[in-house]
């Protein structure tokens, strides 16, 4: 079966949506990413590709993060014909499991937070992670969730507390989108508020 | 279904930028994104935002409800959702439940909107400053130093010159504590039903080239002062001539051949719900 560029996308776009207008609600991207596995273009994990595919245009610049750079960053730049730039500049930044330890929170340091009188040219940054649930390690609070939400995110990155630094200054900031290898979807806007859930003995 | 354009009328490139400028709106609730506004078959300020937006979300298995000052069936109501049932063949439908893209002028639907549901309102003025600021670079500043002084002395001099606040619509709001903005022409009856939403609302104006969101659970206040706190329009003691429903928003209309003043559910799918349930009265 071929992706079709017009419902596909729009259903991907649709979740998007759900997930960012709620932030801690995982949508299921499974349906449109096994297509775009059937394809091919085995480079780029297919949930990355889908999301770049909704979003992505020649109006767009992107920074790929990955041992496989060059490749990921041709395929994109040809499917879509979004510019690919620096990570200061780039309006989404695409980070794969591969890059190396502490990429995540480099980038989110380098990531454009927009300007207060135009708080919406900033970056979103897209990573990719092994495997995300409802599990309480992560406490949500902010617009879109009704009390209080929980995730899990399972990385190696430390990236709680640089998110929270970059997003200190209300409205700058930045937008996060997580994607794991069972094709969920993460998103959490600048105005979610994370807390870490430490066990107190 | 009309097949010489493109699933839900706009090209690829169009829909994609609307999306990218939606999401960050919602990332950012209150604060107007702005967006390449496409031209549209339709008149600029007849609802083009909305409509833009609409069509940016839509999908083969949506069912839309398209409502203009509460009614169904009025000419704008009636030849948006043509347009988009033309251009997608998407399900149509008067009941505010049954609907999961409910866009709207000027009302939010009496029926309590649920989390599978996004509300699309159509703005003609997204900027709640412009009455005192007609210089966009300068609300721009000001939105960016939260500076609202402007916003509550518009409505002290209304206090000074009427007694009480004199908008009759588009009250504005405070959004997550930070952006003033422009609810759309909504009665000030509708402004609470915005605090705390279950639906994702969006806000489209077209004309004006802006799109805004209030994500759902978003703290919604009404601006107002201490001792002159924002009332809703009351409609006290009076009921819907129709469907007798009481506590909501009422249309006033005189009875030419009596003379007399009579009230009327201002949401028709909701008078004929009720209607509907209890019989003809």
């Amino acid at each position: 079966m071929k992706l079709d560029i017009v419902h596909d996308l729009q259903s991907v776009y649709r979740k998007i949506v759900d997930a960012s207008a709620r932030p801690g609600q995982l949508s299921e991207l499974t349906k449109e990413a096994c297509i775009v596995k059937e394809e091919g273009n085995h480079e780029c994990p297919a949930s990355i590709l889908l999301l770049a595919l909704t979003l992505f245009d020649q109006e767009v610049t992107f920074k790929v993060i990955s041992e496989k750079e060059a490749a990921i960053t041709k395929i994109i730049n040809q499917l879509t014909y979004a510019k690919p730039v620096e990570t200061e500049d780039a309006d989404y930044i695409l980070i794969l499991q591969d890059a190396g330890v502490g990429t995540l929170a480099t980038a989110i340091e380098k990531a454009k937070p927009g300007t207060l009188k135009n708080p919406h040219s900033s970056a979103t940054i897209i990573v990719e992670v092994s495997k995300m649930s409802n599990e309480p390690m992560l406490q949500l609070k902010g617009p879109g969730i009704h009390t209080v939400e929980f995730v899990h995110v399972e990385t190696t990155e430390k990236w709680v507390e640089s998110r929270q630094m970059k997003n200190k200054e209300y409205p700058l900031g930045i937008e996060l989108m997580f994607v794991d290898h069972q094709d969920q979807l993460l998103s959490l806007p600048r105005t979610t508020q994370i807390t870490e859930n430490r066990v107190i003995v | 279904m009309n097949t010489a354009y493109n699933f839900a009328f706009f090209d690829e490139g169009s829909k994609r930028e609307i999306r990218r400028a939606t999401l960050k709106a919602i990332a950012i609730p209150g604060y107007q994104v702005p967006f390449a506004s496409r031209e549209m078959p339709i008149g600029r300020g007849w609802g083009t935002g909305g409509l833009q937006l609409t069509l940016s979300l839509i999908g083969k298995d949506d069912v839309l409800k398209v409502i203009d000052q509460g009614s169904d069936d009025s000419v704008n109501a009636v030849n948006i959702k043509k347009l988009v049932f033309d251009t997608t063949g998407v399900e149509t439908t008067d009941e505010t439940r049954e609907a999961t893209l409910i866009q709207s002028r000027h009302r939010i639907p009496e029926v309590s909107l649920s989390k599978d549901q996004i509300l699309i309102l159509q703005v003609p003025i997204p900027e709640p400053l412009r009455y005192y600021e007609p210089s966009e670079s300068e609300t721009k500043k000001f939105h960016a130093e939260k500076e609202y002084s402007g916003a509550w002395l518009m409505l002290f001099e209304q206090i000074m010159k009427y007694g009480s606040m004199t908008t009759g619509a588009d009250h504005p709001v405070l959004v997550h504590d930070r952006y003033v903005m422009a609810p759309s022409p909504i009665p000030r009856f509708d402004n609470p039903k915005m605090d705390e939403s279950e639906a994702l609302i969006l806000l489209g104006a077209g004309r004006e080239k802006k799109v805004y969101a209030v994500p759902p659970y978003t703290k919604v206040v009404s601006l107002d002062f201490e001792d002159f706190p924002f009332e809703p329009e009351s409609f006290e003691d009076k009921e819907c001539r129709l469907c007798g429903s009481t506590g909501v928003f009422l249309d006033e209309l005189v009875d030419e051949a009596t003379d007399e003043t009579v009230y009327q559910c201002n949401d028709t799918s909701y008078c004929l719900e009720k209607l509907n349930a209890v019989g003809v009265k």
